[in-house]
């Protein structure tokens, strides 16, 4: 079986990490890897803010970039969610893209579907002896519906002991630009998302988005917290 | 032009679209015995109910409205509350029939008493319709409410209602238990504007 | 009012109120448990969402008919329909009326659409006294306040402030419980029920089959106002009918559910002209004006076309983080939340309302939420891109926007651009260099993340 890897553009350059790690349990499930290197970013920064006709630019790069691949990974529910229900949106007006188009999202996968769904495999052979509570990121829990699978996946890894997180379908705050232009709105929804965290007792909290990771690490880190923040895939990776 | 066709030409302007009108659904079987489900459901949302024979209506009335004091009552015209009437006659209460039911009398009454046409189960909602013979009032002005319901007219579901019903009244109205706000903090209080407290006989 | 609504700064105060923020958490907590247990109860709500909204979208796409077909059936139940281009045609409509009728005081019953057209304000500058009866919307025309939630207006005000307004203008003693406070107002609008003219009402339905008004509440307020006074003006947006009698199993289903957490409301009032013949009470005249007032604007552009269906229930402000933190007030208009800042700018226009779609992390919540299924993030992401065409971005945003894609456009220049990015993520974790917008704004409340080392594309091997 092989996969095309899109390992988007803040796991590239923020948290390459949860990019091995997404490679390494692929390839321990028997999936080949394949890395286009052209690959940059799925332009959601942009469409999100507003700037349309600048994220089409980046999107009509990704859409030969991964044209003619196997199913495509993505670790990283936003950005999957970005390609499969936005870049129809963004290339309404093109209809001579709309058969590109079509192919990319019927092929994409965030992670945590594409080992359940896909591979049809709830245990990754993960090894884990530690407590962790587990955060669902909007856009994968709402835009791709992402109830269960990373649940599943969890609950196989041996030695984890998972905790249930209060609120744990509620936004974290980050929503790309509007945590820096409300930022106390999302300074206010992150302290939200912290204090059920802390109250699981758990010694990691995870998810699928490092961009949801991100913004709560920041947050444990301003505290002082020992809390660790790691994705989905570096858990499964563990072994 | 007048504001209707400058109106109207705006909505027609804007084409076709093809969007179709789903179909009507058809009532869904609940389980259980609807009558039942809707003592429950109306006792759940703060009415009093209770079951009662044809024959013990009229006595079981008297007494319960004896019991809060009631000296006047309003009542429809109906041949099902023609018992009721007669007891409480009998026990010197004053009646108020429709046709002098005004506003400010009937708002002096101390209850209301009605029939219902229908009650829906699900919901514990009694239907209630108007007629020359049935005011709006009586059902709304007195503090306390008093409604008599044929079992046999107990509906599962909304659904069963709206396949039965189909012309309307000036006025029908859906009442579920006793009026109620949580406006104050959130605090939950029964007895706003219309009637405190609604009082159920389910026949049979 | 042509001034922009400035969202963050109205958020900024709300957080600082820990009143406002403690009653926000209790009441949406509260709400959205309400409403998933009794939402759990319906297995088929999924289906009857679908059918909500195609019912809707279907009514919208043949508008013209089914408004006429209501028309003709309420006159036929003996009504008269009154048709209004604008707000301020609907104020005048209604003061004209009650001019007509000499009517001196006016009793309502709880209309956004009224609240959106502003007609108290109206009413008094005409010399009309006008009693709000609605518990909550009469506290707060007693404070001179706005609402600040459609369902609950005077969620944002304590208990002893509201003990404090009535013992002001009541003259009754500064009860400490809810029950009593409410009793004092029973009796109060009572005598305002029989002293009123005229009732003034808005819609939730409109039957076009029958010529049928629905009003839902809880309180009995609506049933008195539509009952007692011999006028009754009913106010409704065009994009209130829907076609049949039988619908209403459906959307009766799903309103007070979603709004309120209640299998059915305490009174729903189905009004088919005035009185007839030979019946004691109820309005010897019966009015329905129908109104645009923007609606056929929106309803004329297609991508923003599906926000016509919202029944108002408040679902979408109740599930929403951001109104959670807010309220109502701070979105500077009479619709707030998700719904809220999809209408305002349409309505008021995108100067007035360009903060609004911005000011949401498109969660989603409020679109599982929706009982008619409208794609809020999507609409808000749609005049996300509007505002930016037409008004431009700040130049912070467009300088940051326009080079992460200039970046991004090319793997080499990535290349460069990540290796200047690291040295300046070094210094900036040592504070040797202030942070530039946007990174200035992320530090306020978090850490940046640790440094990262060499990037994915730099140590993939095949």
């Amino acid at each position: 079986m092989r996969a095309t890897l899109f390992v988007t553009c803040l796991v590239d350059q923020l948290f390459p990490q949860v990019g091995e790690a997404t490679v390494s349990v692929l390839r321990r499930l028997g999936v080949e890897v394949e890395f286009p290197r052209a690959q940059t970013c799925c332009g959601q920064v942009a469409f999100s803010d507003g700037f349309w006709p600048e994220a089409q630019r980046l999107a009509r790069r990704l859409l030969p970039t991964f044209a003619d691949v196997p199913d495509i990974v993505v670790p990283s529910g936003s950005c999957a969610a970005m390609l499969r229900e936005f870049y129809p949106t963004l290339f309404r007006n093109q209809p001579w893209l709309a058969e590109q188009t079509r192919r990319l999202v019927e092929r994409t996968y965030e992670l945590s579907e594409f080992l359940v769904d896909v591979i049809g495999r709830d245990d990754v052979g993960a090894y884990f002896p530690h407590t962790v509570t587990y955060h669902a990121s909007c856009h994968g829990l709402r835009g791709l519906r992402l109830r269960e699978q990373p649940l599943r996946l969890l609950r196989q890894v041996r030695g984890l002991q998972l905790r249930p997180l209060e609120g744990l379908e509620e936004c974290c705050g980050f929503g790309g630009m509007f945590a820096v232009k409300f930022s106390s709105l999302s300074a206010s929804m992150l302290e939200t998302k912290l204090r059920a965290i802390e109250a699981t007792g758990a010694e990691v909290v995870t998810g699928t988005d490092v961009s949801c990771l991100m913004h709560i690490a920041g947050g444990l880190s301003r505290r002082r917290s020992p809390i660790r923040a790691m994705h989905l895939a570096e858990l499964l990776a563990a072994q | 032009m007048s504001a209707r066709e400058e109106i109207l030409r705006r909505l027609r302007a804007t084409g076709e679209a093809e969007a179709p009108l789903p179909e009507i659904r058809a009532p869904i079987r609940i389980t259980g015995d609807p009558v039942q489900l809707f003592l429950e459901r109306a006792a759940a949302v703060g009415a009093d109910v209770v079951r009662i024979t044809s024959g013990g209506l009229a006595e079981r009335v008297v007494r319960d409205l004896r019991r809060r004091g009631v000296q006047a009552v309003a009542v429809w015209e109906d041949p099902v509350l023609a018992s009721v009437q007669s007891a409480l006659r009998a026990e010197g209460v004053e009646i108020l029939l429709p046709q002098d039911q005004t506003s400010t009398r009937v708002t002096r009454a101390d209850a209301g008493v009605t029939t219902a046409d229908y009650a829906i189960a699900e919901t514990g909602t009694l239907v209630l319709t108007c007629s020359p013979l049935r005011p709006r009032s009586t059902s709304l002005l007195p503090p306390l409410h008093v409604a008599v319901l044929s079992r046999d007219r107990i509906l599962p579901t909304l659904e069963h209602l709206f396949t039965d019903l189909h012309v309307l009244p000036s006025a029908l109205t859906f009442i579920t238990g006793p009026s109620r706000t949580a406006d104050i903090e959130l605090t939950p209080v029964q007895g706003v504007h219309g009637p405190v407290s609604i009082q159920v006989y389910v026949l049979g | 009012m042509k001034e922009r609504i400035d969202f963050a700064r109205n958020a900024e105060a709300a957080l600082r109120n820990p009143f406002l923020q403690s009653a926000l958490r209790t009441a949406m907590v509260r709400f959205r448990s309400l409403r998933d247990a009794v939402v759990e109860e319906v297995p088929e709500w999924q289906v009857l969402r679908e059918y909500a909204y195609a019912t809707k979208m279907h009514v919208l796409a043949n508008l013209d008919r089914y408004l006429t077909r209501l028309e003709a059936n309420v006159a036929a139940a003996g009504g008269v329909v009154h048709w209004v281009r604008s707000g301020d045609e609907a104020a005048s409509t209604i003061v004209d009326l009650a001019r007509r009728h000499k009517a001196q005081t006016i009793v309502k019953s709880k209309s956004m659409t009224t609240e959106e057209i502003e007609l108290n304000r109206f009413l008094h500058a005409a010399g009309v006294q006008v009693a709000e009866t609605d518990l909550g919307e009469y506290l707060i025309q007693l404070a001179g306040e706005r609402p600040a939630h459609f369902v609950v207006p005077a969620v944002h005000k304590s208990k002893g402030s509201i003990a404090a307004l009535l013992s002001e203008k009541l003259g009754i003693p500064r009860f400490d419980d809810a029950a009593q406070l409410t009793r004092a107002v029973r009796g109060e609008l009572r005598q305002r029920f029989f002293a009123a003219d005229m009732g003034v009402s808005g819609v939730n339905f409109a039957i076009a089959d029958t010529g049928t008004i629905v009003i839902v509440e809880n309180e009995g307020n609506a049933r008195l106002t539509t009952t007692l006074p011999r006028v009754h003006v009913a106010l409704m947006g065009i994009e209130k009918v829907i076609p049949r009698l039988a619908d209403l199993a459906v959307f009766l289903t799903l309103l007070p559910r979603s709004a309120t957490g209640q299998r059915m409301t305490g009174y729903v009032s189905f009004i088919t002209g005035p009185r007839r013949a030979g019946e004691v009470d109820g309005p010897e005249e019966f009015h329905l004006i129908i109104m645009d007032n923007g609606r056929s604007s929106i309803h004329a552009d297609r991508a923003m076309r599906e926000c016509l269906a919202c029944i108002r229930c408040g679902a979408c402000l109740n599930s929403c983080p951001v109104f959670e933190r807010t309220g109502g007030h701070a979105y500077g208009s009479v619709y707030s939340g998700p719904i809220g800042a999809v209408l305002t700018p349409l309505y008021r226009g995108l100067d007035v309302g360009r903060d609004l779609p911005f000011a949401s992390s498109l969660c989603g919540a409020c679109e599982e939420v929706c009982p008619v299924k409208i794609g809020l993030p999507r609409l808000l992401l749609e005049l996300r891109s509007r505002i930016v065409r037409r008004r431009g971005a700040s130049w912070m945003d467009r300088l940051f926007v326009r080079g992460w894609v200039a970046t991004m456009m090319n793997p080499t220049r990535l290349r460069a651009a990540g290796r200047v990015v690291r040295i300046l993520h070094h210094l900036a974790l040592r504070q040797r260099v202030p942070l530039p917008y946007p990174f200035s704004e992320w530090s306020k409340a978090r850490d940046l993340p640790p440094p990262a080392g060499p990037p994915f594309r730099d140590r993939w091997r095949s």
